[in-house]
């Protein structure tokens, strides 16, 4: 279903700090953090930051990786922020990422091990495609 | 170590080239916000049509890196041991060749890894938490929509994790299904008979399963989603609505979760935690679990598809490195274990042998209708069913292995088929002895010597059928079995 053009609503977020959408990749962050009631707010209010980026936390607190802006705006609010990490704005370490020819390998590896006669029974269906 | 998009497809195009019997790669016809191809596999062994359709589905989610790389190599695990007739061993937990066997003959495997593929390759070239797709939201400097809060269901409806702001990381998108990558999903539902679905996210360890926009109940039918208001963009409407879930579909998801959390825990002793989405993790809207279980609510034409999804790995330090651990190859090993899990308990005897049946293939209604209608009424139907589905898998082994058995079967089938169409039809003796016969036949079986004694408990209640109506033979299982009891000596 569409919604009515009216009901889209398109905020463009307020430049305070970096974010993840900025363009400069040098300078981006995101901050791990676990948000708390504090003096003015409640955690139910968290409901009306529909915006943050919420991730499991492993004791059921509200756990969410937060721009800048989004701490600030936070704090404002009157909740407390307690941060865990940074995380730069960066592509995954190349290191964890596998290489075409470590896949190719891998798959030759699992080819050799298919029995001979049932590599023919693969082929007899090869001809029959 | 994780693979891009590229080297996930290579696999699925290495299966289905070398093993086209077994695996067939299809391009799905939405490509991804960049123009990238999207593929499914489906494993299936050809025998015959009509059967029993699982989807596994990763990488909705882009920086959840793990699903997609332990779905594809699932697939090659599948293929080879089936090819090879090996089991297939994950730690403390092992499946054997005949259950690989089972899996490809009787049902149509299919597998879509890696959903969101712009989004991985932005992971692995950008932003290694970014989630959503690439999709450029106009008039904003942000980009993304979240793909599984993107379906049909409640969409729209705002909570602390769906969002209709399109800087958030869980925004809902302009329309239900306005993205490629969440059609696809749609489009494999829509083509394809699809009883089982698994969608694969991390993490935190759940196993999980409807509904996830508000708690569950199963005694108001009243309360239904179709009666809901949808792209509102505020919060559920009215406030405390709970939706109404039948209590046998909600025995069956919690028996399911609950075996699939055994299996996993067998591989290393991780205890992942079954549970609804609203009550384990938050109230969320679109999403495809909740999505594919409504679909047969919303169009009583379509068949039922139970929706499942998967939390995998647990948190470890921080959430980058959870989402992406340096080494995933212990949470890889836990994640097959639970696919395979829900896999294996996809299999249906009854629906497989039924479709093998020349005269009225497939026509398994009423065998359902016993068991959601009457057996799982009571606690003693209920023990019955248990029964049946600890013997179906071995038994179908039996069937499939022996051309003599499986006639008996069909036939066998067809009589009972006949029998429960009409309550008032009796049971003749001649019924009973085939039955008996086939039963004695299968306790032969070394396959099957595990089940001896549940084969011997089904002998004892046949020979109570002799003579008797439908009726009476029905209301015989509902009666409390006596258990032997042991006296135990010093």
């Amino acid at each position: 279903m569409k919604l009515p053009k009216k009901q889209i609503k398109i905020e463009r977020p307020k430049k305070r700090g970096p974010g993840p959408n900025d363009p400069e990749p040098g300078r981006k962050v995101r901050f791990e953090a676990t948000i708390h009631a504090g003096r003015k707010a409640r955690i139910a209010d968290l409901m009306n930051h529909l915006g943050i980026d919420r991730v499991p936390d492993p004791k059921g607190r509200v756990r969410a990786l937060l721009t800048a802006d989004e701490c600030v705006g936070l704090l404002d609010q009157g909740f407390e922020i307690r941060l865990y990490h940074a995380h730069a704005v960066r592509p995954l370490d190349p290191s964890l990422i596998e290489t075409d020819e470590s896949v190719r390998l891998w798959l030759d590896e699992e080819r050799r091990g298919i029995d001979r006669s049932t590599e023919s029974k693969g082929s007899t269906g090869r001809e029959g495609n | 170590m994780y693979r891009t998009v590229a080297q996930l497809d290579s696999v699925m195009e290495f299966l289905a080239a070398g093993f086209p019997q077994l695996c067939t790669r299809v391009e799905l016809p939405n490509r991804s916000i960049e123009g990238r191809r999207i593929y499914a596999l489906r494993i299936a062994a050809d025998r015959g049509s009509n059967r029993r359709g699982v989807l596994v589905v990763g990488g909705m989610h882009a920086r959840e890196l793990m699903n997609p790389d332990a779905i594809v190599e699932l697939q090659l695990d599948l293929v080879l041991r089936y090819l090879n007739g090996t089991g297939l061993v994950l730690g403390g937990r092992a499946w054997s060749a005949l259950d690989i066997k089972l899996m490809i003959e009787t049902l149509d495997i299919w597998m879509l890894p890696c959903a969101n593929p712009d989004g991985r390759e932005y992971v692995l070239n950008s932003d290694d938490l970014w989630r959503k797709n690439r999709r450029d939201n106009p008039g904003t400097p942000c980009d993304g929509v979240d793909v599984n809060r993107n379906l049909d269901i409640v969409w729209g409806v705002t909570t602390s994790s769906a969002s209709c702001n399109p800087c958030a990381e869980t925004f809902v998108g302009p329309a239900a299904f306005s993205e490629p990558e969440s059609k696809n999903v749609k489009y494999l539902c829509d083509t394809n008979q699809i009883d089982v679905f698994l969608d694969v996210h991390s993490y935190s360890e759940f196993v999980l399963y409807p509904w996830g926009h508000s708690p569950t109940q199963t005694t108001d039918p009243s309360q239904r989603f179709t009666n809901l208001a949808t792209g509102t963009c505020l919060p559920l409407n009215p406030a405390g609505h709970q939706e109404y879930m039948p209590q046998r579909d909600q025995l069956r998801f919690q028996t399911v979760a609950r075996r699939i959390v055994d299996d996993i825990r067998a591989v290393r002793g991780r205890n992942y935690k079954p549970g609804t989405v609203f009550d384990t993790v938050y109230a969320t809207t679109g999403t495809s679990s909740d999505y594919v279980y409504s679909r047969h609510i919303s169009n009583p034409a379509l068949g039922k598809t139970y929706g499942f999804a998967f939390e995998t790995g647990p948190f470890d330090q921080n959430t980058a490195n959870s989402f992406h651990p340096t080494d995933p190859t212990a949470i890889k090993r836990d994640t097959k274990a639970g696919i395979l899990s829900l896999i294996q308990q996809s299999i249906c005897a009854i629906e497989f042998i039924g479709a093998m049946s020349v005269s009225r293939s497939a026509d398994v209604q009423v065998f359902r209708d016993v068991r959601d209608e009457f057996l799982a009424t009571t606690q003693a139907g209920r023990g019955w069913i248990s029964l049946f589905e600890r013997i179906q898998r071995p038994v179908l082994g039996a069937v499939l292995a022996d051309e003599s058995l499986s006639r008996d079967a069909i036939s066998l089938l067809e009589r009972a088929r006949e029998l429960l169409e009409n309550e008032e039809a009796i049971a003749s003796t001649r019924d009973v002895e085939r039955g008996l016969a086939f039963l004695d036949s299968l306790a032969e079986r070394e396959t099957l010597a595990g089940q001896r004694r549940d084969l011997a408990t089904v002998r004892k209640q046949l020979k109570k059928a002799d003579g008797k109506s439908v009726r009476a033979i029905l209301k015989d299982f509902l009666r409390p079995r006596r258990r032997r009891v042991r006296k135990r000596t010093r």
